[in-house]
């Protein structure tokens, strides 16, 4: 039960039921007092007319009439009846049944001797007739009290209904509460474990803990994709790694058996330290793509003239085209500037024409368009070579994905996912389609980010 | 030169030291930050190459510092991989020049020499002749033997650069910074497809070439002519 104590659930459940049977028990109170004030003051009423009644008839008939009035009224056996008595100047009780001393004028309680009970407390209205007699009219408490006594009891039992019900309610809520935040931190416990696909529980209801919940399992998923990348990514730099080290240390071994002449060691050290650069060139584009990915370039993004960087690119590029056998032509829109990084920007772009010449056959026609739709700058690249099935779309934006026609061509399959890491930088979007033929590659950077 | 290395990897810095030696540079050395301040301030190297990270006071605060004193060696600023915000923050902070780590030896001395050399008379040249060739840098116009040879704005650049830098060698890195503002490395060969359509346009005729290509490292104008 040491858990019950330190369950938030049930501590919330239990502190709403006690507080809601304490506001029942406040209002019982004032409902109990006021019925009671009510009582009281409509027995006073009660006897106000009755000695008022009294009073006039000794006006108009006198004594004698007066004591007529009340002995008629003794008679009465109601159990509301009222009690009389009328008393001379010197405390005498000239007629009237109701055994008490003389009373102060006015609306009190008093002290009486009942016949049957002994002494009691009663209520009375004493006025004053003249001449030192005092006429009383009084009342049992007895009506009042029986009815108090029922309003108690009564509001008692309720008040018991009431807790009975606040700690079953209080149980019922707890022991839900529990179950909700024990589904989610089972489900969390399982992946620390180390099932990273365990998923929190989401109920049909949406409400706030399926919200959270499903919070829960979206972080989920982008931590989840993130581990498998950083899985992946190891592994893949593993592997890519291992053939120009091992072809290094291939080299370098040659080196050292070959007694040979400098030249060709030279050129054996030649070709070590260009597979070293082939090592280092994969470590900087991981870093790179790592760099973009964290977002931290965003914080110096300036405004950068797409339409200048995309002709000089082009311009650039137009000759080592040309020279490798393909053809390239541009059209860019004048006067088209972003928000963004600049050499990121041109490094995408390269990225991608450097793609459209690596995986195309000689005599593919290359192009570049740079054009301000409504609300977008479309810039695409396109050619008119192999194409890439459209199955296969989505995964060459990934990290070292080549596919396999290409497994022979240079490069490490990082430069889409370089691509794609700047458009998402950029707010922008990335788009790959049938150029009918050949491959298109879209960047929309959506109008107004400027 | 008198060249200042402040770097605190040890095997960096011997490599550097004992590479600029072989050249015939002299080189000072600092492990740390107060250190290279100390030796950039009082003992006017012709060159400073800083190590961005260094230890008690980083090379960022060095550099700032020796500015701050009107001290205006040239700067090198040795940077880890990966740090595009740091070479915008390297260059305002008052470094001439920017190497990302690791690097070629080549391209770090390619570097240094060009930086020790600066002269400041040479941003009001006007005209530049070595041998046959004169470039009008107001005018954008190259004439080789009197006759005007027409180029495209890059090939126009890259001259420029290697004449600027004549008897220096200017890497292949150099060239796609300053003429294309380049700091990764493209795989295409842009820097050698203009520079053979630019030795092909100045060179017509059987004409000498007065490009050297250095390999694996970079191009050199050479000052005779």
């Amino acid at each position: 039960m040491g858990s019950w104590m330190r369950s938030a659930a049930y501590r919330i459940a239990f502190i709403s039921s006690a507080w809601f049977a304490f506001a029942i028990a406040v209002i019982g109170l004032i409902i109990f007092w006021a019925m009671h004030i009510a009582f009281t003051r409509q027995l006073d009423a009660t006897m106000a007319d009755e000695a008022a009644t009294l009073v006039a008839e000794y006006r108009l008939d006198g004594e004698s009439e007066l004591a007529d009035a009340i002995a008629q009224r003794e008679k009465l056996t109601s159990h509301d009846r009222l009690f009389y008595a009328v008393f001379a100047a010197d405390g005498r009780r000239l007629y009237g049944s109701f055994n008490t001393t003389r009373p102060a004028l006015g609306l009190h309680d008093i002290r009486f001797i009942d016949p049957a009970e002994g002494p009691d407390w009663g209520r009375g209205l004493a006025i004053d007739l003249g001449r030192g007699r005092r006429l009383l009219v009084a009342a049992d408490r007895e009506h009042i009290e029986r009815i108090d006594r029922t309003v108690i009891s009564v509001f008692a039992a309720g008040f018991g209904l009431v807790v009975l019900f606040g700690i079953a309610g209080a149980l019922l809520l707890g022991g839900y509460l529990r179950r909700r935040l024990g589904a989610i931190s089972d489900a969390a416990e399982a992946i620390v474990g180390g099932r990273l696909d365990r998923r929190m529980p989401v109920s049909a209801r949406s409400d706030e803990f399926d919200r959270l919940a499903r919070s829960l399992n979206l972080m989920l998923d982008r931590i989840e994709g993130l581990v498998e990348n950083v899985r992946q990514v190891s592994s893949d730099v593993a592997h890519d790694l291992r053939t120009p080290l091992a072809r290094v240390r291939n080299q370098l071994e040659r080196g050292l058996n070959l007694d040979c002449d400098p030249a060709s060691r030279r050129g054996i050290i030649g070709e070590g330290i260009r597979s070293i650069d082939e090592v280092l060139g994969l470590f900087a584009a991981i870093l790179r793509i790592a760099e973009v990915e964290s977002g931290k370039i965003r914080y110096i993004f300036a405004r950068v003239d797409l339409s200048a960087l995309a002709t000089e690119l082009a311009e650039s590029y137009a000759p080592a085209i040309a020279d490798g056998g393909r053809t390239f032509d541009w059209s860019v829109e004048p006067g088209l500037v972003i928000q963004g990084d600049r050499e990121l920007l041109a490094q995408a772009i390269v990225n991608l024409i450097e793609n459209a010449q690596r995986h195309t056959p000689p005599g593919t026609k290359i192009r570049l368009a740079l054009a301000a739709g409504s609300s977008a700058i479309r810039l695409s690249l396109s050619d008119t070579g192999p194409g890439v099935p459209a199955a296969d779309h989505h995964r060459i934006q990934q990290r070292f994905i080549r596919l396999e026609h290409s497994r022979s061509t240079p490069g490490h399959g990082l430069g889409l996912n370089l691509v794609a890491a700047v458009v998402r930088l950029h707010h922008a979007r990335l788009a790959f389609g049938d150029n009918r033929p050949g491959f298109i590659v879209e960047i929309e950077f959506p109008l107004g980010a400027e | 030169m008198q060249i200042l290395v402040a770097e605190d990897d040890n095997d960096t810095a011997e490599f550097v030291a004992r590479g600029l030696g072989e050249l015939g540079h002299s080189v000072l050395r600092a492990a740390n930050g107060p250190d290279a301040l100390h030796l950039a301030t009082t003992e006017t190297p012709d060159v400073v190459v800083l190590d961005r990270m260094l230890p008690a006071l980083d090379g960022l605060s060095v550099l700032r510092r020796i500015r701050a004193a009107k001290i205006e060696t040239p700067v090198l600023l040795l940077t880890a991989l990966g740090q595009i915000s740091d070479r915008v923050e390297g260059l305002e902070a008052g470094a001439d020049d920017y190497l990302v780590k690791p690097f070629a030896f080549s391209e770090l001395a390619a570097r240094i020499n060009a930086l020790g050399r600066r002269r400041p008379l040479s941003d009001v040249v006007t005209e530049i002749e070595i041998g046959p060739l004169r470039i009008d840098l107001l005018k954008r116009e190259v004439r080789r033997d009197g006759h005007i040879v027409a180029l495209q704005p890059r090939e126009y650049r890259l001259l420029e650069e290697l004449m600027r830098n004549r008897d220096r060698v200017v890497t292949r890195t150099m060239l796609l910074e300053r003429v294309w503002d380049f700091h990764f490395d493209p795989q295409t060969n842009i820097v050698e497809t203009h520079m053979s359509r630019l030795r092909a346009k100045l060179n017509e005729g059987d004409a000498p070439d007065l490009i050297e290509t250095v390999r694996g490292v970079g191009y050199r104008m050479r000052g005779d002519g």
